[in-house]
């Protein structure tokens, strides 16, 4: 098809316009790779764009060291891996009775739940309850009060609901019993959606950030972005040597830079993964409008 | 009386009728219960967890209403009625906080809220499928990225020893403090959230997009339409109805701009222009224990966004289309 001269014009500006864009995406991420790689006097200089100066791994090597840094890389590994079962047994198992036609409460029960979707709580009875059922302190406080996002709930119950009710007739003569019905049949059906939805839930559980800082005042138990923000905050937490004392060849800049690569990297490393799955999950959510 | 109370035909009708409905109802609850009790059994663990974490923080923001003290517990704080608002309205801190939450809200409406949809056309230019993929990948990327993440990333960037400041050193400019000025704090803001979830956004716009009949465009190409006019006269109006149905969910929370970012972002140098109303209710209420005052602010924010939800979604109705 032919282009006239004005939409040549803009097919120009669109390309440069997005590639400059995208590339604003990714840059501040190379240059922090960059930096971590660079020497501290390079760093400081502000002569670090997208290729290390003064190479040196030393940064990296004092990072890896850090056991606290380690402790809470650990801690959220843990969440990530406990809670997205946990969340995801209990979405499954609240979707599949508010997909049945043959459950009875399952409409009283569906609009009960849908309502905590319009009004929420507030911070502070949310933060009491939470407190008066014992979390506090303790990294379950980091899974359970999250336990069910409604909105992941209802996008399983939606793709159940498509499953055909043939399938149901089938079991049954088999002799499936529900429990049966749910896991030898509908949750195979189901693996595209459930690996959206378990996706969902394990970023979120990798970034978990405010139940951290609301219940968790014990630094031994807090996860990785937790942690990050205590070394941005005082950054003298950053090493555990005195840079002020003795020759080193990295400070805070490299650290830092250093720092936010290390919780980045487990994002960018399943990121090509992620991507398979969630423009289907975030269409699947689109649905349910 | 005596006549009627001892006259069967009335007593035993009265009291017949209305025990066999009941008893009927709730034989087909039992007989569900009975036939079905897995379903029961596996729904429990869920309505337990929307008990205690949803139903029962929603009842206990009674406490607004009470002078609460944690060692009296719910039920022996003494009730104030609506002591805790009048004594907001009254409230310096309250006032800043409020304005700084609406004003924020109000530019994310403006700038953040079309710009997945920008964005989404302008992919939707993009005939190169290899060139559309990779920068979609590119741009979706920092919606993975957590606050703090993407809070540190900003700080390194601002700061002094931060890119933007040596390009204006290169162009002969003083470096500036971004991070610790007021006046580009809510720029940042807006930036850093379009930089985020712009890419994200784009995603629900872009099947929308998929979803719309081509030979709409074909005919229009027939008609002698440019790609320009396609766009505003088809793709726009059929997109319509998405960005309706995105701006309500939007506005329902639109006192709600994320803890997260705003935690992350803010210095004590920026409480002034920053300080929105969850980190004030983190740092007042939980902080410092004034949980009353603080939980009549979060039903404040609930009150406010369930209106406006309500307000728009009438206006909305009237062009044929609301979320109920």
């Amino acid at each position: 098809m032919r282009m006239s001269i004005g939409e040549r014009c803009f097919q120009v500006f669109n390309y440069s316009f997005l590639i400059i864009a995208a590339a604003t995406m990714i840059a501040p991420l190379l240059q922090l790779l960059a930096v971590s790689f660079s020497s501290p006097v390079a760093a400081d200089a502000k002569k670090v764009f997208l290729l290390p100066v003064d190479f040196t791994v030393d940064t990296w090597v004092h990072i890896l060291q850090n056991d606290v840094l380690w402790r809470s890389f650990f801690v959220t590994v843990f969440i990530t891996v406990v809670g997205t079962f946990l969340s995801m047994l209990f979405s499954v198992l609240t979707a599949f009775p508010l997909s049945r036609k043959d459950f009875l409460l399952r409409k009283p029960i569906m609009f009960a739940i849908v309502i905590t979707m319009i009004f929420n709580a507030p911070m502070i009875p949310f933060f009491l309850t939470v407190r008066e059922v014992g979390l506090m302190d303790s990294v379950w406080a980091l899974i359970i009060p999250g336990l069910i996002s409604t909105f992941n709930m209802v996008i399983i119950r939606t793709f159940f609901m498509g499953i055909p009710s043939d399938l149901d007739d089938a079991a049954k003569i088999d002799g499936c019993n529900e429990f049966g019905l749910l896991f030898r049949i509908y949750l195979p059906l189901s693996k595209p959606v459930l690996a959206t939805i378990g996706l969902f839930y394990a970023v979120g559980l990798w970034n978990t950030f405010k139940t951290a800082v609301l219940f968790v005042r014990n630094p031994d138990l807090w996860p990785l972005q937790m942690r990050l923000r205590s070394f941005f905050v005082s950054e003298e937490q950053l090493s555990t040597v005195d840079l002020l004392v003795g020759d080193y060849d990295f400070n805070t800049t490299t650290l830092k830079a250093a720092t936010i690569i290390f919780a980045t990297i487990p994002i960018v490393i399943v990121y090509p993964y992620l991507q398979k799955y969630f423009v289907k999950g975030a269409v699947l959510g689109s649905l349910k409008e | 009386m005596k006549n009627y109370a001892n006259n069967p035909t009335i007593d035993s009708g009265v009291k017949r009728n209305i025990p066999i409905k009941s008893k009927r109802k709730k034989n087909r609850y039992i007989e569900n219960i009975q036939k079905h009790w897995m379903l029961y059994l596996m729904i429990l663990p869920g309505l337990i967890y929307y008990i205690i974490f949803k139903y029962i923080p929603l009842l206990g923001s009674v406490i607004a209403f009470q002078d609460y003290q944690i060692l009296n517990g719910i039920m022996n704080s003494p009730w104030v009625g609506l002591e805790n608002f009048y004594h907001l309205l009254n409230y310096q801190d309250f006032h800043e906080v409020l304005r700084n939450t609406a004003l924020i809200a109000l530019y994310q409406l403006i700038f953040q809220f079309p710009a997945p949809i920008i964005f989404a056309l302008l992919f939707n230019e993009i005939r190169l499928m290899i060139a559309k993929k990779t920068i979609q990948s590119l741009f979706y990327l920092p919606h993975f990225l957590s606050w703090v993440i993407v809070g540190g990333i900003v700080f390194e960037l601002l700061s002094t020893e931060g890119v933007i400041n040596a390009f204006r050193e290169i162009l002969g400019y003083e470096p500036i403090l971004f991070m610790q000025e007021k006046e580009y704090f809510r720029t940042i803001v807006v930036f850093s959230g379009i930089w985020k979830e712009v890419g994200w956004g784009t995603i629900i716009y872009l099947a929308a997009i998929t979803a719309i009949n081509p030979s709409l465009y074909e005919a229009a190409v027939i008609d002698g339409a440019n790609r320009w006019k396609q766009t505003i006269h088809i793709t726009l109006p059929l997109l319509f109805p998405t960005i309706l149905i995105l701006f309500l969910l939007n506005i329902g929370n639109f006192l709600e701009l994320g803890f997260d970012q705003i935690f992350n972002l803010l210095t004590p140098m920026t409480y002034s222009v920053g300080d929105i109303i969850e980190t004030y209710v983190y740092r007042a209420g939980i902080l410092q224990g004034q949980y009353s005052l603080t939980t009549a602010i979060g039903l404040f924010q609930s009150v406010i966004g369930f209106a406006l939800l309500w307000i728009f979604n009438r206006l909305a109705r009237k062009t044929g289309q609301g979320l109920w």
